[in-house]
């Protein structure tokens, strides 16, 4: 006997069992990553034991047993998270409690729990993951559930599964209609306590700080970090444009860059005004939009340089002295924006001033060898002439021709970082270089520091969209040059062309699947692939993940709102459901406008001869109406009789004829004939 | 205790009255076609805990500003209502038709039939049906455009002629969120014949014929009016062997002969008074009783009841009249 003989001929509770048991580990799988790991086990372990009963048909585990492993699963959540309070041991429970549950489908109404768990498990996916599949995975859990419940309410039998697939989906399908509609105009407000706290924030992108080794993590990190279409679509932007300006790095502590660390204590007002951006913007001027995904820090990522606050809703971004642009709250959702910037700009104080100084402190007593080759090159009176750029200039000339080489894979770097990579190891990812080259610049005397954020960017061809990803996280340098104020240097160019300057990157190790796609498709067509996969999750995100307050006002103005707010919405909301309600009595009066014709021609008849003076229960048949009729009217009503008799033949005796045709004859006939009329009480 | 707690309730009152004033205003019917007006639907105990569900799940959508997490409680939401209308087209249009009751013995578990037209091109799945207040639910699914029967267990709690109980059709399907019911107080009565008394005595001896003396048989075979113990010597053709065999298996041992030596001037009645028995109920079990065995032995008998006498007679309509006046009495 197969594996679908034996399925076939399972009973149906063990069937029934086994097909909830299914959904549910189809909808709590994806949260194994996110779960503790005993969890996972333990979950994994009962949902089996649960499957395994059910198959050998053996008896549940009794009441005491029970409320041990409730126990245990409560002391369990209270070990690892310290409290059973709060989203993630939260989250431990609700699954634990749903594993533990379907060990005590006892009754109708533990099924029910089961289901209602479910739902809460369905929805923590979306902590951790609003992505295309996500949806499309929990959408079928969803079915496959609604499904279950459909089935457990048909007591009649053993109806096949696919018989309540069929209604779920239905259902599904009539419900969609209600959810687009309460989707679009159910008032979108803020979190009504609390904000969301930021555990997800070790997940993303650039940290503000940076530590020899961040970046070479996010350069495996495939992930998108944002999404940017120019509104001139054709334009195919120089890739020393491309640079997206993130957290710019002063201070150094020989391992670590930090931002201004003065930034931390002082008020904003302060922080804004100590050393002016005094950004010069010139040239022509890119207009573009930006969907950045969450990255739970409060900065926008905009091409430098930005001169106008992106347009951003009601929040409203504000620039810092380095040309960061901040938002007051991190951004824990997507978020869509419209900027405008000029490729071409200068930056920074023009002449010397003090606060400069900030800028060429080192650490005391760390690579003394760099240190040394920044004497060296001050005392050259060559380079001495020639100003800042000859000393920048030998550092990048020194760069190309001194065997330098770009790795992801570095190896871990010592107490002098900067040591090690001019003189020792000479190999290095972007930061690395970076840093190195900062450290020897400053001690040449150079104004220099660190800037963060993303370089380059992939441009899909399917929607015209260019995706920028963690992977293209970058670091460079900016050196401040008298006259000129702040200059972008990357170092990295120097060492490897190809980070920066065309549409190539180190390609990341790629997973098993990723290799076995390769190896099946040309890489052509898995490029192809993974395009058209990406446009469909940008507009996923664009039109579902994206819908914010904003939108749902720009739909209303589109409507015709003129100052939309949530009270519009819910008039919106309530004028649909009365036009739902108005639609529904509309369709239920014709369904019985609709109801048996035939029966209604008779309905007619007996009603006519009810006003005539004879009336009959509901359900008297044609023939005994003709002789009623007959017995009671006399000769006058033969008409009559005959009508009934040709109505009832109509019904019960085969005809050749089409039946609409005779009864809309009939129909007419019965206009004709002459009814008879209630007899006047003779006085 | 509880009982007289549950009686001061001025809400289990205020619903009794109500129940009282939504059966009275029923009419009565052995069809019923249901309809928007008489399909009632409410909320069952696992609706409200779905609504609970998905406040919860829209609590957390809003608060972990979850775009993906809106569209699942809509989804469910939109579904939900879904389900509402579904679980009412599962009653709406629905057919209901008694078939007429046969009578039945008091105690015996009986059932009523009633058969389900179904003329929507879809089937309707999970109906229930059950006498009101009963619990004792009738499962089937009804066809597309097809019929289907189901058997209600009905127990009469006295003899007589009664109207058949108020029925309830109901559905959960799908989702068992909402409770879909309607009323229905079918026009037929069901007659409930006494029960038959368990191990009842035998027959009671043929009564000398009245004003007569027998000497001409009205019909032109033997009639043999009476039953008496056998007696030494008795033909084997006089006795009965069928009350012999009855006699034997319930361990009294005695032979019944057939009373051939008065061949005409006896006769079986079966009379109120000659029970032996005070109580008129356990009287008239008892009579039940014989007219089953009498009927059974293919006897002619007569039944006298107070203020009622059924004449001499044999066969299923003397049986079917003996019962109804037992009935009725």
């Amino acid at each position: 006997m197969n594996l679908r003989q034996t399925l076939a001929a399972l009973p149906r509770d063990a069937r029934d069992t086994l097909f909830m048991l299914c959904v549910i580990a189809w909808v709590i799988a994806p949260l194994v990553r996110e779960l503790p790991v005993w969890t996972s086990v333990a979950v994994a372990l009962l949902l089996l034991l649960r499957g395994t009963l059910a198959w050998r048909a053996r008896p549940l585990p009794g009441r005491w047993t029970m409320h041990l492993m409730m126990l245990c699963a409560v002391a369990g959540t209270l070990l690892t998270h310290r409290t059973i309070v709060g989203r993630d041991p939260g989250l431990t429970l609700v699954i634990l409690l749903l594993a533990l549950k379907t060990l005590e489908a006892r009754a109708q109404r533990d099924a029910m729990v089961i289901f209602f768990l479910a739902f809460f498990s369905m929805l923590s996916n979306f902590f951790y993951s609003q992505s295309l599949a996500t949806a499309a995975a929990m959408l079928l859990g969803l079915l496959g559930l609604l499904t279950a419940l459909v089935n457990a309410h048909q007591p009649v039998g053993r109806p096949p599964l696919v018989q309540s697939l069929r209604t779920a989906s239905t259902m599904a399908l009539l419900g969609t209609p209600v959810m687009v509609a309460l989707f679009m105009f159910f008032p979108r407000m803020a979190p009504l306590w609390g904000v969301p706290n930021d555990t997800m924030a070790g997940r993303t992108g650039l940290s503000g700080q940076m530590k020899v080794g961040n970046i070479a993590e996010l350069a495996l990190d495939d992930r998108i970090a944002f999404r940017l279409r120019f509104d001139d679509a054709g334009y195919r932007p120089p890739q020393s444009v491309l640079y997206f300006r993130g957290p710019v790095l002063t201070s150094f502590d020989g391992r670590e860059w930090l931002a201004d660390p003065v930034r931390e204590d002082e008020d904003e007002a302060r922080r804004r005004f100590t050393l002016p951006a005094q950004l010069q913007v010139r040239g022509p001027a890119l207009r573009y939009e930006i969907t950045l995904e969450p990255s739970f820090r409060p900065w926008l990522m905009v091409l430098e340089a930005t001169a106008e606050p992106p347009a951003l809703g009601t929040r409203r971004p504000y620039m810092m002295q380095d040309l960061q642009w901040m938002v007051r709250q991190p951004i824990n959702e997507l978020q869509r924006y419209r900027a405008v910037s000029h490729p071409d700009f200068t930056h920074g104080p023009l002449e010397a001033v003090p606060a400069l100084r900030t800028f060429t402190t080192l650490p005391q007593g760390m690579n003394p060898r760099t240190l040394a080759l920044a004497a060296q090159w001050r005392a050259d009176p060559q380079l001495a002439q020639g100003g800042t750029m000859a000393l920048v200039n030998a550092a990048l000339q020194r760069l190309r021709t001194g065997g330098y080489t770009y790795t992801l894979e570095p190896g871990l770097y010592g107490e002098h970082t900067a040591d090690e990579f001019w003189f020792d190891r000479k190999q290095g990812f972007c930061e690395h270089i970076a840093s190195a080259f900062v450290v020897l610049m400053r001690a040449a005397g150079v104004p220099a520091r660190i800037v963060t954020g993303y370089q380059g960017g992939e441009l899909n061809p399917v929607d015209g969209y260019w995706t920028v990803r963690q992977s293209d996280a970058h670091a460079w340098a900016e050196v401040w040059v008298q006259g000129q104020g702040w200059v972008r240097v990357d170092p990295t160019g120097a060492v490897s062309p190809g980070r920066v300057g065309q549409f190539q990157r180190l390609q990341a190790p790629q997973g098993v699947l990723g290799n076995a796609m390769g190896t099946v498709l040309s890489p052509n067509a898995a490029q192809r692939l993974r395009a058209v996969w990406e446009a469909a999750n940008n507009r996923w995100n664009q039109w579902v993940l994206n819908y914010t307050q904003e939108r749902q006002y720009d739909l209303l103005r589109q409507l015709g709102f003129d100052s939309p707010d949530w009270q519009d919405l819910a008039a919106v909301i309530a004028g649909l459901i009365v036009a739902s309600a108005l639609g529904g009595a509309a369709w239920s009066l014709w369904e019985r406008l609709q109801h048996d014709p035939w029966l209604r021609l008779l309905a007619l008849a007996r009603a006519r001869l009810a006003r005539a003076g004879l009336d009959l229960p509901e359900h008297t048949p044609p023939r005994t109406l003709a002789a009623q009729a007959l017995a009671h009217f006399g000769p006058q009503a033969q008409a009559v009789a005959d009508w009934l008799l040709r109505l009832e033949h109509l019904r019960y005796a085969p005809s050749p004829t089409d039946p609409r045709a005779t009864l809309r004859q009939l129909r007419r006939d019965m206009r004709q004939i002459r009814w008879p009329v209630r007899q006047s009480p003779t006085p | 205790m509880r009982q007289f707690l549950r009686a001061l309730n001025p809400l289990a009152a205020l619903r009794r009255q109500v129940s009282r004033w939504m059966q009275a205003r029923l009419s009565l019917s052995d069809t019923l076609l249901l309809t928007q007006r008489n399909v009632y639907i409410l909320p069952t105990g696992a609706g409200w805990m779905l609504a609970l569900t998905l406040l919860v799940l829209l609590l957390a959508s809003i608060n972990f500003q979850l775009n993906l997490g809106y569209l699942l409680t809509f989804l469910l939401a939109g579904s939900a209502v879904a389900g509402m209308h579904i679980c009412h087209g599962t009653l709406r249009g629905l057919t209901l038709h008694l078939q007429p009751p046969e009578p039945q013995f008091l105690g015996q578990g009986a059932a009523l039939t009633v058969q389900l037209a179904n003329e929507r091109r879809s089937p309707r799945r999970a109906v229930a049906l059950a006498v009101h207040g009963s619990g004792h639910w009738a499962w089937t699914d009804v066809p597309a455009q097809g019929n289907a029967q189901v058997q209600i267990a009905f127990s009469p709690s006295q003899r007589g002629l009664h109207p058949v109980p108020l029925l309830t059709a109901e559905t959960r399907y799908p989702l068992g969120t909402f409770r879909v019911w309607a009323l229905w107080r079918p026009a037929a009565q069901v007659l409930v014949y006494p029960a038959p008394e368990p191990g009842a005595p035998p027959l009671p001896p043929g009564e000398p014929r009245s004003g007569g003396t027998g000497s001409a048989p009205s019909h032109g075979r033997t009639e043999f009016d009476g039953v008496r113990a056998y007696r030494r010597g008795d033909p084997m053709k006089l006795v009965v062997w069928k009350k012999a065999a009855q006699a034997f298996a319930s361990g009294n041992g005695t032979l019944i002969a057939r009373d051939a030596q008065q061949p005409h001037r006896h006769e079986l009645w079966l009379d109120h008074a000659h029970t032996g028995l005070g109580d008129l109920e356990t009287r008239l079990s008892r009579l039940t009783a014989w007219v089953l065995q009498a009927d059974r032995l293919g006897l002619d008998y007569g039944l006298r009841l107070p203020g009622k006498e059924i004449a001499m007679g044999h066969g299923a309509a003397q049986r079917r009249r003996c019962l109804e006046a037992l009935a009725l009495c």
